[in-house]
């Protein structure tokens, strides 16, 4: 009697181990498979089928392609990096949305600068920005310029610099399956004005007149009336910071109602609406709901493609073309957003936006309009020759060598004008007075 | 000789004394801090600070009730899912497999590596696992078939109070039956074996007399579990929704004191960052209320107990 019972006990943690065990080797076999069950809506995607519009904008590509560069008087090209730099440790802190760009960054940096470690905590950008301000970081890092109170909050004497390091889009992702029961595919249309009465829980259902209006008629006839459900990310971020900073400007009654933009907005109440933290956690939850509709990351998207159930939509721009998201058409906005100039470094950032740079922007007819900059901050001011060096060696070489190796992450190249721009500001750092970079 | 004896006892008793005094201190300091970095929230917003329902960060409005509430209902879902079981786990490993040892070790093993699973692993498994499950197996049943109850009334999503109440029943569980479990197995056999004699059931036995004389140590086990669910924020953060929320419906999405803190430190600075540290104080106080709570009750019960476990 008894030895049945440890029988019984022994079978059953044999049996969790072997489990496990296969459990392991099966899935890391077949390794290409989701490692956890997906959850429900199969994700049973007709692609071609379900008429996909992207009404590609015609006319003047030649337009946006040439604005005029260099805002600032920078005649020489990229300043040359002092040849020799001591040992150093460079500590940065900030943003999340930067994050996976810096790990790739730290190691090509490396094999360039042997002697030059770089370790970055990706915090948060208001963290970022207070760790910025005690000085205990040899840069910060945030997804939106520092507002007036965060330089006034600075260690008086000292000047903050505001390079912009790289650039996001955000686009609005959905998971719908249309009323023949296939599933939407990327494409649907969508307008700031319409995006910001969705958010704001005025348009509560897929089949709405407003929405429908900006389909074609073979989608337009096919939305289904099911109940939207929002979702936005729960923890602060740049990516909410951009896309309520495009509402903001496309709907009066967002922004009486949401106020200023910033990365950790208060959401208006939705009849149905969840927040997650994290672009996985808003992956997760669009995905696990029909009808569900979120902001996300474009690297985000980029980089799951095919993993997930989720599409995202095209976004109407100035000139009334609806644009689906890519490199290039991020990286037009980008451009035409500071062809309209930009501050010096060391002045203030606070009110620079791409999103209000670009936003009656008719001209540059192909830009996706959601887009944003991520901004490093280091002082005007280095206190030591050989950190300050390093800082400055370390920002040089992301903004002239480093835009490219974000592009397979999905993060868009800074334009030449921004790139001018922030070479003019690197050379505004000083140690004793005189410029590190000559 | 005895010189050395007493120099030794010395020693140890202000080693001990120290250590004592360092978790006094530390918990001084603790709601030092809180209150330090606090100080402008509580100038600026006064009490309508806890009894305010609206949260608009970008607007300087702030208002704790939802996230109390949340942190409250969250608990209480726990605890009445959590409890029986954790009860039931414990009487069937210390009564009922009283002969065998082996078999109830190895399943209070089992038990007590839930305790093991960090809390991320919970979210993650709560978001892929258990929300589609309660969603649609669960949730849907129940809303289509009670719905008039205000309980059951909205539509269910997953990630919602009831979600959340689940994951962190499971959470509780190993807490609160580890110790239930030992305190049950120091009750003494004569207080068993003068059931029997009486011809009572095992049933009357655990019932009538096991219960009643450990009932104080499995408050104990009660209170921690609880301690627990209040403070609980990865695995809640990843289910409960986030959106501050007071509504009877258990299908809505909410959010607790500590979400609200894990969401929103990182990003927070000058004002906001000190209405976050607030929430934390707020935090810090319910954990403390409750606590005295039941050990306030644990004192009522015990003063008429006939011994202690």
């Amino acid at each position: 009697m008894k030895s049945t019972y440890v029988i019984i006990a022994a079978i059953v943690v044999i049996a969790i181990i072997i489990g496990g065990v296969f459990g392991y080797i099966a899935l890391s076999n077949s390794s290409n498979t989701s490692p956890t069950p997906a959850p429900t809506t199969a994700p049973t995607v007709a692609p071609g089928s379900t008429a996909t519009p992207t009404p590609t904008p015609t006319s003047h590509p030649s337009t946006s392609a040439s604005p005029s560069p260099t805002p600032t008087p920078t005649a020489t090209p990229a300043p040359t990096p002092i040849p020799t730099l001591a040992p150093a440790v460079l500590n940065g802190a900030g943003g999340t949305l930067i994050a996976p760009l810096m790990s790739v960054w730290q190691p090509a940096y490396q094999q360039a600068m042997s002697q030059i470690t770089v370790n970055y905590n990706p915090v948060g950008s208001g963290a970022g920005i207070t760790q910025f301000t005690q000085q205990v970081v040899d840069f910060g890092e945030s997804d939106a310029p520092m507002t007036a109170a965060q330089y006034n909050g600075l260690p008086s004497g000292t000047t903050a610099i505001t390079i912009p390091i790289s650039a996001s889009a955000v686009v609005p992702a959905y998971n719908l399956k249309l009323a023949n029961g296939t599933v939407m595919t990327n494409g649907l249309n969508f307008t700031g004005a319409v995006l910001a009465n969705i958010f704001l829980g005025s348009i509560t259902t897929w089949n709405d007149p407003a929405i429908q209006a900006l389909q074609s008629p073979s989608v337009a006839a096919q939305l289904p009336s099911t109940t939207i459900t929002t979702v936005h990310r729960s923890d602060g971020s740049g990516t909410m910071f951009a896309f309520v900073n495009f509402l903001y400007r496309s709907s009066s009654t967002w922004a009486t109602q949401v106020g200023v933009p910033s990365t950790s907005p208060s959401w208006p109440t939705a009849p149905a609406q969840i927040a997650a933290p994290k672009n996985a956690g808003v992956a997760g939850a669009i995905s696990s709901k029909d009808g569900a509709i979120g902001p996300l990351e474009i690297a985000y998207i980029l980089e799951n493609t095919g993993q997930t159930s989720l599409y995202y939509g095209t976004v109407a721009n100035a000139a009334g073309n609806y644009i689906l998201a890519n490199v290039s058409n991020i990286g037009a906005a980008l451009q035409a957003g500071a062809s309209s100039g930009l501050p010096a470094g060391n002045a203030s950032w606070t009110t620079v936006s791409m999103i209000d740079n670009t936003y009656t922007n008719t001209t540059a007819t192909t830009m996706y309009p959601i887009v944003t900059l991520t901004y490093a901050l280091v002082y005007q001011a280095q206190t030591n020759y050989v950190q300050g060096a390093a800082l400055v060696n370390f920002m040089s070489w992301i903004v002239n060598s480093g835009q490219n190796l974000g592009t397979g992450l999905g993060y868009v190249p800074l334009p030449a004008n921004i790139v001018a721009v922030d070479n003019a500001s690197l050379k505004l750092v000083t140690y004793n007075g005189t410029p590190i970079l000559h | 000789m005895q010189f050395k004896v007493l120099r030794g006892d010395t020693i140890l008793k202000i080693l001990l004394a120290t250590a004592a005094l360092f978790i006094i201190g530390l918990v001084v300091a603790l709601a030092a801090e809180l209150f330090l970095g606090s100080a402008s929230s509580i100038h600026s917003f006064g009490p309508s600070f806890l009894i305010g329902t609206q949260w608009r960060s970008s607007q300087n409005v702030f208002g704790a009730l939802p996230f109390i509430y949340g942190t409250l209902l969250t608990s209480a879902i726990a605890i009445v899912i959590g409890f029986p079981i954790s009860l039931g786990v414990a009487i069937f490993i210390s009564e009922k497999l009283k002969g065998h040892q082996t078999f109830g070790y190895g399943l209070g093993i089992i038990v007590d590596l839930l305790a093991a699973v960090p809390s991320v692993i919970y979210g993650l498994w709560g978001v892929f696992i258990l929300i589609p499950l309660l969603r649609d197996y669960v949730e849907t049943p129940l809303h289509n078939s009670l719905g008039f109850i205000p309980l059951f009334s909205g539509n269910p999503f997953g990630y919602d109070f009831f979600t959340s109440g689940v994951l962190l029943a499971i959470m509780v569980i190993p807490t609160m039956s580890a110790v239930t479990r030992d305190v049950l197995s120091v009750v003494p056999n004569s207080q068993r074996e003068a059931m029997y004699s009486l011809g009572a059931t095992d049933w009357e036995v655990t019932q009538k007399s096991v219960l009643p004389y450990a009932r104080s140590g499995i408050f104990g086990g009660f209170i921690l579990g609880l301690g627990r669910a209040f403070g609980e924020t990865m695995a809640v953060t990843m289910v409960i929704g986030n959106i501050p929320n007071i509504t009877t419906n258990l299908f809505s999405a909410g959010a607790t004191l500590s979400s609200l803190i894990a969401n929103n430190f990182g990003e927070s600075t000058g004002i906001y960052q000190s209405a976050i540290i607030e929430i934390g104080l707020i935090l810090f106080f319910v954990a403390l209320l409750v606590n005295g709570l039941a050990r306030f009750m644990l004192w009522r019960m015990t003063s008429g107990a006939r011994g202690r476990a």
